[in-house]
C-alpha cells in the first residue's frame, strides 16, 4: 500500500507554522549534497554553479517531493566567502583546506560578508532562486547557513580556535562578531531572494565544547541570529549534529523554534526540551540510510515516530545529519514512504 | 625529602590538569634541579595528570579545549626533561600507525587519540589527514606495527578502512586494527573485520591496551608538531 499525500510540502509547513490542521508531520530528510544525484552529477560540479545547485535540487524535490528543499554543500561557505580557502574533491563535499586567520594579524582581513559578490554566495543565491521560480509554489527553498561559531572555526581553524576559547577569548570575540554580522548579512540575502534560511552549528556539538563555553561563546550570538530571523516572521531552525544531550538546554534558550538533533535519545530531547521547542531527526545516517536496507530505515522512521510524535511543540521525521551521497535510491523511498505512512495523522503505527 | 618528590610530582600532575603550560614548564625545571628522576617525573607527575584529564573527559567534566591545552602543557614539561632522560631504545612499546583515512580532513578525534596512546605507553607513527589507503599498508608494513588506527567523521569516507583492512590481509600484515569517528558503530566496525572499535577518546586507550597482552611503559616520549605553536603562551585558566 502506497501512501499518497493530500497537501503540498508548501501547505502542509504553512498550516504547522499557523497551528491548523495538517495530513501528517513533515518528512524532511537532509537532502544536502545527496540533491546531485538526481542529475547524476558530482558534487563538484553540482556546488560550484548556481545553475546546477538549482537544477539538481528541482530535479531531485520532483523525484521525492520531499517537504524541504535545503540548498547546501558545506558549512564552511561562509567561511569561504570570508576568505577561508577550500578544497573541492571530485565527489564529496567541500572541506577547509587554509583557513584566513592565521595570526592575529589577519584578524584585519576580517568583515562582513556582501552576498551577491563574495566566493560561492552568488551560487547558493542562483540556486535559490531557481528552484523558488521552479518549485516555490510547492515546497520552501531552505538555504542552510554556518552558523557564527562554525563559521569562525572554519576561519581560525578549529583545534587553534576551541583552544582559544581559554587562551585568547577577545579574538573568539571578535571573530564572533563578524561572522555573526556576515549570517545576518546571507539571511538578508536569502530572504530577498525567496528563501528560508535555517542555520548549523556543528562545531558547538557537545561531542567538542561544554555547556559553560556554549553558554559563553556561542549562545549570545545565536540569540542575536534568530531574533534576525523572527524580524521576517520566518521560523528560526538549529541544526546540530553529535552528541548534544550536554547542550540541548542552551539550544533550546537560543530562540530557535526547531531543532536538529543527531546523537540524543528523542525521548531525553523531548524530556528535555519538548515544552519549548519542535524536535527534528534523527534516523541515522550512516547506520541507516547509507548502511541499512528499506526494512531496516523502515524500523527506525517508526521508531523516531513512536518516541517523538507526541512532542508538545511538535516534530518533524528527519535524518540526524546529512543523508549520504552514497545513500540509494530504494533507501531514500523507503524513509520517506515510511515516513509518510506512520506520520499519517492521527498517529497509527500500525 | 620524599615528601617533596611527592610534592613536586603532584604539582606537576596539577600543571597538566590545570592546562598550565608555565608552571608545567617551572616544575620541570625544578624536577631537574632537584634531581628527582625525570622519567619518573613523566611517569608519575605529567602522565598521571593526563590519565586523570582523560578521566575528567570520560566524566564529561573535560571537553576537546581541555585536552588539547592539558597536552599541550603535559609536552611542554616532557621538553624540558626530555635532554635527562637516558638514550635507551623504544624497544618495548608497541607500535601504533594511526591517520584520518583518504578524502576526509578532519583530525581533531584523531589528534586526541594520538596524545592518549602516546601517554598510554604506545610508540605513535602518524600519517596526518587525508592519508592515501596504500600509505597505511606500507608504513604499517615497513614498522611491523602492532596497531593500525584509523579515523574518519564522514559516511563518504568511512568505507576506506575497509579497503585498508583488506589491504593489509593482502599484504599479509598481521597489525590489529582499530577504527574510530562519528559515523562509525559498532556493528560497522565488525562488519568490515576491525579487530576494536572506540567509541571515543577515554576508550580508545583501553581498547587499544585490551588488544595486547602486556604494554610496556614508555621510555621516550614524542612531542607532536601541533604543540609548539602554543609553547610558553603562559598559562590559563
Amino acid at each position: 500500500m502506497t501512501y499518497t499525500d493530500e497537501m503540498t510540502p508548501k501547505e502542509r509547513m504553512q498550516a504547522i507554522l499557523q497551528g491548523k490542521e495538517v495530513d501528517r508531520l513533515l518528512v524532511s530528510p537532509l537532502i544536502l549534497n545527496f540533491a546531485s544525484r538526481s542529475l547524476n552529477m558530482t558534487v563538484r560540479e553540482f556546488c560550484t554553479s548556481g545553475k546546477n545547485m538549482g537544477n539538481a535540487n528541482i530535479a531531485c524535490f520532483k523525484q521525492y517531493r520531499h517537504d524541504i528543499v535545503y540548498i547546501f554543500s558545506t558549512t564552511s561557505t561562509l567561511a569561504e566567502a570570508m576568505g577561508t580557502k577550500i578544497h573541492f574533491p571530485e565527489d564529496d563535499a567541500p572541506q577547509v583546506e587554509t583557513p584566513l586567520i592565521q595570526t592575529r594579524e589577519d584578524l584585519q582581513k576580517l568583515k562582513p560578508v556582501n552576498p551577491e559578490k563574495d566566493g560561492r554566495l552568488p551560487v547558493y543565491l542562483e540556486a535559490v532562486k531557481r528552484c523558488v521560480d521552479a518549485i516555490g509554489n510547492d515546497v520552501f527553498i531552505v538555504p542552510v547557513i554556518g552558523a557564527p561559531f562554525t563559521t569562525s572555526a572554519a576561519l581560525r581553524g578549529t583545534e587553534k580556535f576551541i583552544k582559544e576559547l581559554y587562551t585568547d577569548p577577545e579574538l573568539v570575540h571578535t571573530l564572533m562578531k563578524v561572522t555573526t554580522q556576515s549570517v545576518k548579512n546571507l539571511i538578508d540575502a536569502y530572504v530577498k531572494a525567496g528563501g528560508v534560511p535555517v542555520t548549523v552549528e556543528p562545531v558547538a556539538t557537545g561531542s567538542m565544547i561544554s555547556e559553560r563555553h556554549f553558554r559563553e561563546f556561542v549562545l549570545p550570538y545565536l540569540k542575536e541570529v534568530y531574533s534576525h530571523i523572527h524580524s521576517y516572521n520566518l521560523p528560526g531552525v538549529l541544526h546540530i549534529c553529535g552528541k548534544t544531550k550536554r547542550v540541548i538546554k542552551c539550544m533550546a534558550e537560543s530562540g530557535a523554534d526547531i531543532l536538529s538533533i543527531d546523537n540524543i535519545d528523542l525521548l531525553e530531547a523531548k524530556e528535555l526540551v519538548g515544552e519549548k521547542v519542535c524536535l527534528m531527526g534523527n534516523v541515522s545516517p550512516a547506520d541507516g540510510m547509507l548502511k541499512g536496507n528499506p526494512e531496516v530505515i523502515t524500523a527506525m522512521v517508526r521508531e523516531c515516530i513512536a518516541k517523538a510524535s507526541d512532542n508538545p511543540k511538535g516534530y518533524v521525521v528527519a535524518t540526524g545529519c546529512e543523508v549520504p551521497i552514497k545513500t540509494s535510491h530504494e533507501n531514500m523511498v523507503a524513509f520517506l514512504g515510511a515516513g509518510r505512512r506512520f506520520a499519517q495523522l492521527p498517529i497509527n503505527l500500525n | 625529602m620524599q615528601a617533596d618528590k611527592q610534592d613536586i610530582l603532584n604539582r606537576l600532575a596539577q600543571a597538566v590538569i590545570n592546562m598550565d603550560i608555565t608552571r608545567a614548564n617551572e616544575i620541570a625545571a625544578e624536577v631537574i634541579r632537584c634531581k628527582i628522576d625525570p622519567y619518573e617525573a613523566i611517569m608519575d607527575g605529567l602522565a598521571k595528570g593526563m590519565d586523570k584529564v582523560n578521566e575528567l573527559f570520560e566524566n564529561e567534566e573535560y571537553f576537546v579545549p581541555e585536552i588539547l591545552l592539558c597536552a599541550d602543557a603535559m609536552y611542554a614539561g616532557i621538553e624540558v626533561l626530555r635532554p635527562y632522560l637516558p638514550k635507551e631504545g623504544t624497544w618495548n612499546k608497541k607500535k601504533v600507525v594511526i591517520g584520518v583515512v583518504k578524502g576526509d580532513t578532519h583530525d581533531i578525534g584523531k589528534n586526541l587519540v594520538k596524545i592518549m596512546l602516546d601517554n598510554a605507553g604506545f610508540e605513535m607513527h602518524d600519517l596526518g589527514r587525508n592519508v592515501p589507503y596504500a600509505k597505511f599498508i606500507d608504513t604499517a608494513g615497513e614498522l611491523k606495527a602492532d596497531l593500525v588506527c584509523l579515523s574518519t567523521l564522514m559516511t563518504t569516507t568511512m568505507d576506506g578502512m575497509q579497503v585498508v583492512i583488506e589491504d593489509l590481509k593482502k599484504a599479509g600484515i598481521t597489525s590489529s586494527v582499530m577504527v574510530g569517528g562519528g559515523p562509525i558503530s559498532p556493528g560497522f566496525a565488525k562488519n568490515i573485520g576491525a579487530d576494536g572499535y572506540a567509541k571515543n577518546v577515554a576508550v580508545a586507550v583501553k581498547v587499544a591496551k585490551s588488544l595486547f597482552q602486556d604494554v610496556h611503559l614508555p621510555l621516550t616520549f614524542k612531542t607532536p608538531e601541533f604543540v609548539s605553536v602554543r609553547k610558553n603562551r603562559g598559562g590559563v585558566r
